[in-house]
């Protein structure tokens, strides 16, 4: 997931920085001394690699954290008020990344999505948390093989993943696409959830996060190789079948590895 | 034992193939026409053949559904869809050419189709670029059959969503394995 959103952002410049007010919003999962702020965007470019992206700037106080993935600050000092006026700068995802388990038959006929469109309008609340919205990619594996490869043990695992895209216009759509359609004989080393950069709250673990600087830390490992990436979209004979109006298109990535099982 | 002399050898290894290359022909052509419609049979004797080629009212013979639906409504075809005849189109057209000369005999090459060439023929009715002969070997969502119910063309087959969800799809050898079976047993065609 986090190769997919840095190749995305870095190959695909998909972000646009953005200057504006954050506005207060109710989350009972939160400590109720918490005021939250969100903004009229999920989820924040939090790598600092991507060119060009502004991470969230200008926050007042310093006493807060910052929920990335569903775009707001939560104001934990006790400053704030629910009436606090709250702006900053930040980078948004043209396509938000969510990591899925849902069948691709759940994710475009059953769900109804929120879009949250990235054209400018004239947008006066900010969006509620953890509900995922569209422009999206849903990742997903969606099998695992193992073939005996040499003597000794060591396997050859093929990984299938998919992603499900869910795009605002063709155009976007075709971006993704092609960007991905590109990426076959792309690598990436595994990361492990220690090494993960975001923590429960969504803020960053260390204040900072560099895919970059990260995946050189993992560099002596085997990597994964992405050897086939194949893109499709649905029909527009099918689109039109849907309840919404959204573009969908499918990568299915067959990445391999070749490894020893249980390391 | 008596060994020939290595000039007698050389004469037979030369003459040979000119000689005996019309027998030979003839004799290969033969084992190939056995062995392609061996293959050929094979395909549509197989499960996922049969059941696709019956069409919406087919049942689920190939056990891929848990016997819920089947496949060609599964798959999101419409009725009177023939989406077995492209596969069938590509191993008819099996052949081989003449290769050239071997030590007392003569070398054919067979031309046996990629799996990927079928997949590239047998696009998903609702997603361009998606094959369902390889969704049958690594597994196929159910987004054609919801799809075709929502838009009402669905023929004889359709069943209700929840009956879909519980037969889940199961993968299946299919075009992969074939094809490399036969690839194997076209390479010892003697």
């Amino acid at each position: 997931m986090l190769w997919f959103d840095n190749f995305l952002l870095t190959k695909g410049e998909a972000f646009s920085n953005k200057t504006g007010r954050l506005y207060n919003t109710d989350d009972p999962f939160i400590d109720s001394s918490f005021e939250a702020f969100s903004s009229p965007y999920k989820q924040f470019v939090n790598d600092s690699s991507i060119s060009g992206a502004i991470l969230p700037t200008g926050i007042p106080g310093d006493s807060h954290y910052i929920d990335y993935d569903n775009g707001r600050i939560v104001e934990t000092g006790s400053n704030y008020t629910s009436d606090s006026v709250i702006t900053g700068t930040f980078a948004v995802k043209d396509f938000n990344v969510y990591f899925s388990n849902e069948s691709e038959e759940d994710l475009i006929v059953e769900q109804k999505f929120m879009v949250n469109s990235r054209v400018p309008n004239s947008v006066t609340s900010g969006i509620a948390p953890y509900d995922q919205v569209v422009p999206a990619i849903f990742l997903s594996t969606a099998s695992i093989l193992n073939e005996p490869l040499a003597f000794g043990g060591e396997e050859s695992t093929t990984v299938r993943a998919n992603a499900v895209i869910l795009a605002e216009d063709s155009y976007q759509l075709d971006g993704v696409l092609s960007i991905f359609a590109d990426s076959h004989n792309e690598i990436f080393y595994p990361i492990p959830m220690t090494g993960h950069p975001v923590d429960e709250y969504g803020d960053l673990k260390g204040g900072t996060y560099n895919y970059n600087t990260l995946k050189s830390q993992y560099s002596n490992q085997k990597p994964f190789l992405i050897e086939t990436a194949t893109t499709s979209k649905l029909t527009d004979k099918a689109r039109k079948s849907l309840a919404n109006d959204l573009y969908v298109g499918f990568i299915d990535f067959d990445i391999k590895i070749n490894r020893f099982r249980f390391s | 034992m008596t060994r020939l002399p290595s000039d007698v050898i050389k004469a037979i290894e030369r003459q040979a193939p000119k000689l005996l290359k019309k027998p030979f022909n003839k004799e290969f052509k033969k084992k190939f026409e056995d062995l392609k419609a061996k293959m050929i049979k094979e395909f549509l004797s197989h499960p996922v053949t049969m059941e696709i080629k019956s069409g919406p009212s087919a049942t689920n013979m190939s056990g891929t559904l848990n016997g819920v639906t089947n496949l060609f409504a599964f798959i999101g075809f419409d009725q009177g869809d023939q989406p077995i005849q492209p596969i069938l189109q590509i191993l008819e057209g099996i052949n081989y050419t003449y290769a050239g000369e071997a030590k007392i005999g003569v070398t054919y090459t067979v031309n046996i189709p990629e799996a990927k060439e079928i997949f590239a023929v047998t696009p998903l009715p609702y997603v361009g670029g998606r094959s369902w002969a390889k969704g049958i070997e690594t597994g196929i969502s159910g987004l054609g059959y919801l799809l075709r119910k929502n838009s009402g063309r669905s023929g004889a087959a359709i069943q209700s969503r929840n009956q879909v969800r519980t037969g889940r799809f199961q993968n299946t050898p299919y075009i992969s394995a074939l094809i490399n079976k036969y690839k194997k047993e076209f390479k010892e065609l003697k």
